[in-house]
C-alpha cells in the first residue's frame, strides 16, 4: 500500500471509531447533564447491544428482529438500572453514582460473560461485505453504516432537544434543577427517560459496530470510557463532543497504524489524561489565583 | 476517642488472635488470612485516601501491580534479591507517583477519579504489552521466593505471618498518623480546603505526600503477593481488584481506619463462600465473575447502609456510650 | 499625627481583583498601623471579604502590592502568609466538622509544629511531645475566648455564636500579628457582641493588630479607631468613626442617590 493509501485507510477507521465514540459520547453527556451522574454503564450498553443481537440470532431470529429485541432489551435493562440502584440512593453526589454505576458494568459484564462465555462474537453486516475501494484502500458498506448513524443520531437529537417541548424541558433541567422542579418538571421521571435513552442509543451503536469490530463482555468498558474522553474534552456539549470524538478516533487511528496496534486504547486514556491536566492549568493560570 | 488502654488491649487480641491462627487452623484458612492481610493492607491505604483526604485516585491497584512487577522483574534477572527488588519497587513508585501526583491531584473529584482510572487502564496494557521485559499478558513467571539472611520463604505460614506483619504495621503507622498534626491537617483540607490553608497548611503539597505514602504501601504489599505467588500479570491489578478494594472500603465503612481491613474480611470470606456455594452452578469462577457479586454487594450497601459495618459498629458505641455513661478519653 | 513606616504592620496599595468583568476590588490603597483596631465596611458585594482573601493569600492581586511588616506579600500563597503572621477568620466560619473543638483550635497551631509524615506514622518522642505542647497552647487559645469546657465537644453541637468564636481561637492559634475578622459579630445577640467587644479590646491590649469586615455598625463605630470604607470595590472614604459617619460619600453609598 501506498502511503497515501495507508493514510486514507487509517483515516477511515478513525472516521469510523470517531463517529461510535462522538454517539457514545453523546450518550455520556445526556445522562449527566440532566442527571449529573457519571453513568459508567454506558460503556456496557454499547456492548449489550451487539451481544444481545448475537444472542437472538443465535436462538433463531432472523437480524432485524434480533436488533430490535437486543434494543428494546437495552433500554429495559437500563431503566431498571435507573429505577433500582440511582433512585433509591439516599446521599446522591456524584462519586456515590460513580461507584454504582462502576459496580453495575461489573455486575452486567460478569452476567453476560456467564451466560455466553468469554469469547468475542459478531453479527452479520447489514447491507453485505461488498468492499468498497477508495483511493486504494478498502472499507464495508457497514463503516457507511456507522456514519450514517452519527449524522441521524445528531440531527435528530437536535430536532428533539430544540424543537419539542418535551426536549426544552430537558435541556431547562439541564440547566437549572430547581428552577425546572418549581414549574412542575419531574426530574425523576426525566432521569428515567435519560437513562432509556441513553441505553438505546448505546445499543444501536454497539450493533452497528458490532459486524466491523466484533464484541464480547470486555468491549464495553474501554469503548464507554473512550465516549466519555469525547464527552469531557469537548465540554459536554453536542457539537464538542462530536469534534472531540472524530479527532480523537482520527489520532487513534494513525498512532494504531503507524505505531502500534496493541497500545491503541493507550493513547486515548492519555488524551483524556493530558487534557484533564491542562484543563487545570489554563484555569489556574487565568484565573490567577486559588490554586499554587 | 478511645480511651488509651481499651485502645491496647484492642490491639493486644488481634495480634495475639492472628498469631495464634495458624496453630489452630489449617493451611487452607491460613492461606485465606494471609489474602485478607495483604488485600485488607491494600484497601487501608486506598480508605484512607478516599475517605479520610478526599482524594478518589482509583489508582491504587495500579501501585500495587508496579511494586510487583519492579521487584519480580529485577528477582527473576538476578538482578536484585527480592528483598531489595521490593525496596526498589517501592523506590519507583514513590517517584512515579510523585511525577504523576503533582498535576493530577490538582483535578475535581470525579475527574481525577476518571483520570486515576485511565492511568490504571494505561499501566495494565502497557504491562502486557511489553512483552519481552515483563512476559506479556501471560504474566512474569518463575520468579524466586523472598529471601532475608539465610531464611528463604517459601510456605503459606511464612508468608502469612509477613504479610500480617505488613499490614498491622501500616494500620499502626496510620493510625499514629491520623491522630497526630499531620492527621488533623488531612482531616481539616477534606473538610474545609480554603480554611486549612490559610491555617498553614499547604494543601497540594500535603495531598502529595499521602499520596505517596499510600502508594510506596501498596508497592510494598504488591512485592511481598508477588513473592508469595511466584507470579504475576497484568490482570491481577486491573478493574476486578478495583472492584473488590472498592468493595472492602464500602462494606467495612471508610469513615474509620480499620473498616477496610474489616471489608477485607467479609470479602475474602464471602468469596469463599460463594466459590464453594455456586462453583458448581456456575459455568466459570474468575475474577470477573466475583466482580460481578462484589458489584452486586456495593450497590446494596451504597443504597442501604452507607456507613458500611463499621459505620454500624461506631452507632453502636456512640449507643452504648449514650446509655452507660460517658468515659472520657 | 506623623506616620512612621516602621510603625504600619500591613500596606496595601493599589490592590485589585477583578472575576471575569466584575472588579471585586479596584485600586485600594491602605495603611493599618500595629497595635490598632481598623473596621472596613461597606455595602453588600462592595468587596470587602474579596479584600481579606486577597491580603490573606486565597486569591492572588491582578493589581497592586501587599506588604506586611515591611515585606513584600503580594501573590504569596495562603499558606505560606499564615506563618508569617496574619490570621483570619471566615463569614461562613469553614471550620473542620469532623474534628472536634480544640482539635479544630490546634491545627490553627499547625505553623507552630514540625512533626512530619515519618515523625507522626511512627510515633517518635519528638512528635508526641510537641503533640502536648499545642494541646497546651490550643487550650490557651479557647481560654482566651472563654471556650474551654467545650473542649472535647463536637464543633455540630455548638451554637453559632460559639462556633465564630472557635474560629476566632483557631486563627489565634497562628499567634497572628494581625488577626482579619470576616463579619465576627453576624446575627449575634447583644450580649454576645458585648464579649466579642472586649475579646478584641484585650487582644489589642496583648500587641495584636484587629482587622474588622462587618455590618454591624453600632458594633464597629464604638470599637474601632480608624474606618474604612469600601464601595463596588473602591475605596470612598477613610477615618475616624466621626469623619466616616457623616461623609456625603458614605451615606451616598448606603442610601443612593436620594439624600
Amino acid at each position: 500500500m501506498t502511503l497515501f493509501s495507508q493514510i486514507i485507510q487509517y483515516a477511515i477507521s478513525g472516521i469510523t471509531s470517531g463517529s461510535i465514540y462522538a454517539v457514545i459520547g453523546i450518550c455520556w453527556s445526556l445522562v449527566y447533564l440532566i442527571t449529573k451522574v457519571l453513568n459508567f454503564t454506558t460503556g456496557e450498553f454499547v456492548m449489550l447491544g451487539g451481544m444481545l443481537t448475537w444472542g437472538f440470532r443465535g436462538a433463531g431470529f432472523g437480524l432485524v428482529p434480533s436488533v430490535l429485541f437486543a434494543i428494546t432489551c437495552t433500554i429495559l435493562i437500563s431503566m431498571i438500572l435507573e429505577r433500582i440502584a440511582i433512585r433509591p440512593v439516599r446521599f446522591p453526589s456524584e462519586m456515590t453514582y460513580m461507584m454504582i454505576t462502576i459496580a453495575a458494568a461489573s455486575v452486567i459484564k460478569g452476567v453476560v460473560l456467564l451466560g455466553w462465555g468469554s469469547e468475542t462474537r459478531t453479527i452479520p453486516a447489514f447491507f453485505g461485505t461488498e468492499v468498497i475501494h477508495l483511493f486504494g484502500a478498502t472499507m464495508t458498506s457497514q463503516i457507511l453504516c456507522v456514519l450514517g448513524l452519527l449524522v441521524i443520531v445528531t440531527l435528530g437529537l437536535s430536532l428533539f432537544l430544540n424543537r419539542t417541548l418535551f426536549g426544552k424541558a430537558l435541556r431547562a433541567s439541564a440547566i437549572n434543577v430547581t428552577g425546572a422542579s418549581l414549574m412542575g418538571i419531574d426530574i425523576s421521571r426525566f432521569r428515567f427517560f435519560c437513562f432509556g435513552l441513553a441505553g438505546g442509543l448505546g445499543a444501536i451503536t454497539g450493533i452497528v459496530i458490532t459486524p466491523i469490530t466484533f464484541t464480547g463482555y470486555e468491549v464495553g468498558m474501554l469503548t464507554g470510557l473512550k465516549g466519555l474522553v469525547a464527552a469531557i474534552v469537548g465540554g459536554w456539549t453536542m457539537t464538542g463532543t462530536m469534534v472531540a470524538a472524530l479527532m480523537l478516533g482520527l489520532f487513534e487511528g494513525f498512532g494504531a497504524g503507524f505505531i502500534s496496534a496493541g497500545l491503541k486504547d493507550v493513547f486515548s486514556l492519555l488524551v483524556m489524561i493530558l487534557f484533564l491536566i491542562f484543563r487545570t492549568m489554563d484555569l489556574a493560570l487565568w484565573r490567577g489565583s486559588v490554586m499554587r | 476517642m478511645n480511651g488509651r488502654p481499651r485502645q491496647k488491649l484492642l490491639w493486644l487480641i488481634l495480634i495475639t488472635v492472628i498469631v495464634a491462627i495458624p496453630f489452630v487452623a489449617g493451611s487452607y484458612v491460613v492461606g485465606v488470612m494471609c489474602f485478607v492481610a495483604i488485600f485488607g493492607g491494600l484497601a487501608l491505604g486506598m480508605g484512607l485516601l478516599l475517605e479520610q483526604a478526599g482524594m478518589f485516585s482509583l489508582a491504587h491497584p495500579t501501585w500495587f501491580g508496579l511494586g510487583g512487577y519492579v521487584s519480580g522483574i529485577l528477582a527473576v534477572r538476578g538482578i536484585a534479591p527480592p528483598w531489595l527488588g521490593s525496596i526498589f519497587g517501592a523506590v519507583f513508585v514513590g517517584i512515579i507517583s510523585y511525577i504523576i501526583g503533582a498535576p493530577l491531584l490538582r483535578l475535581k473529584g470525579y475527574y481525577l477519579a476518571c483520570a486515576t482510572f485511565g492511568l490504571l487502564l494505561i499501566v495494565e496494557i502497557t504491562m502486557g504489552q511489553l512483552g519481552t521485559l515483563t512476559g506479556g499478558n501471560e504474566g512474569l513467571m518463575g520468579i524466586p521466593p523472598l529471601s532475608v539472611g539465610g531464611l528463604v520463604l517459601e510456605t503459606d505460614v511464612h508468608y502469612y505471618y509477613l504479610s500480617w506483619v505488613l499490614c498491622l504495621g501500616c494500620l499502626w503507622f496510620l493510625y499514629n498518623l491520623m491522630d497526630s498534626r499531620m492527621g488533623r491537617a488531612i482531616k481539616s483540607f477534606n473538610d474545609s480546603e480554603v480554611a486549612a490553608r490559610s491555617m498553614g497548611i499547604n494543601v497540594p503539597w500535603y495531598k502529595l505526600k499521602v499520596f505517596i505514602l499510600t502508594a510506596v504501601m501498596a508497592s510494598m504489599i504488591g512485592s511481598v503477593y508477588t513473592f508469595y505467588l511466584r507470579f504475576t500479570q497484568p490482570s491481577i491489578f486491573g478493574f476486578p481488584l478495583l472492584v473488590e478494594l472498592v468493595t472492602m472500603i464500602i462494606i467495612g465503612g471508610g469513615k474509620t481506619l480499620y473498616g477496610p481491613l474489616l471489608g477485607a474480611f467479609v470479602v475474602m470470606w464471602l468469596r469463599e463462600a460463594i466459590h464453594l456455594s455456586l462453583g458448581g452452578l456456575l459455568p466459570r469462577m474468575s475474577a470477573q465473575v466475583d466482580a460481578l457479586f462484589f458489584g452486586l454487594i456495593i450497590i446494596v450497601i451504597l443504597i442501604f447502609m452507607p456507613g458500611g459495618l463499621s459505620g454500624w459498629i461506631d452507632r453502636f458505641l456512640y449507643f452504648g456510650r449514650q446509655v452507660f455513661g460517658r468515659t472520657d478519653g | 499625627m506623623a506616620e512612621r513606616t516602621d510603625d504600619i504592620l500591613l500596606h496595601v496599595r493599589g490592590l485589585s481583583k477583578h472575576f471575569g468583568g466584575i472588579k471585586a476590588v479596584d485600586e485600594v490603597t491602605c495603611a493599618i498601623k500595629n497595635r490598632s483596631i481598623i473596621s472596613m465596611i461597606g455595602p453588600n458585594g462592595a468587596g470587602k471579604s474579596t479584600f481579606i482573601n486577597v491580603v490573606s493569600g486565597i486569591y492572588s492581586p491582578d493589581a497592586g502590592k501587599v506588604y506586611f511588616q515591611g515585606e513584600e506579600i503580594t501573590g504569596v500563597p495562603a499558606y505560606e502568609i499564615a506563618a508569617k503572621g496574619i490570621g483570619r477568620t471566615f463569614q461562613l466560619e469553614e471550620l473542620f466538622g469532623s474534628l472536634s473543638v480544640l482539635e479544630n483550635v490546634m491545627v490553627g497551631c499547625h505553623t507552630g509544629g514540625r512533626s512530619d509524615v515519618l515523625a507522626c506514622g511512627l510515633s517518635l518522642p519528638s512528635a508526641r511531645s510537641e503533640e502536648r505542647r499545642v494541646r497546651g497552647e490550643a487550650m490557651e487559645c479557647l481560654k482566651e475566648v472563654g471556650l474551654e469546657q467545650r473542649a472535647h465537644d463536637p464543633i455540630s453541637r455548638l451554637p453559632l455564636g460559639e462556633r465564630k468564636l472557635v474560629g476566632v481561637a483557631r486563627a489565634l492559634g497562628m499567634k497572628p500579628r494581625l488577626l482579619m475578622l470576616d463579619e465576627p459579630a453576624g446575627g449575634r445577640a447583644a450580649h454576645e457582641v458585648e464579649k466579642l467587644v472586649r475579646l478584641i479590646y484585650t487582644l489589642r491590649d496583648q500587641g495584636i493588630t484587629v482587622f474588622i469586615v462587618e455590618h454591624n455598625m453600632p458594633f464597629v463605630m464604638s470599637l474601632s479607631e480608624r474606618v474604612i470604607v469600601l464601595d463596588e470595590g473602591r475605596k470612598i472614604a477613610e477615618g475616624t468613626p466621626d469623619e466616616v459617619r457623616t461623609s456625603e460619600e458614605v451615606i451616598k453609598a448606603y442610601l443612593g442617590e436620594e439624600v
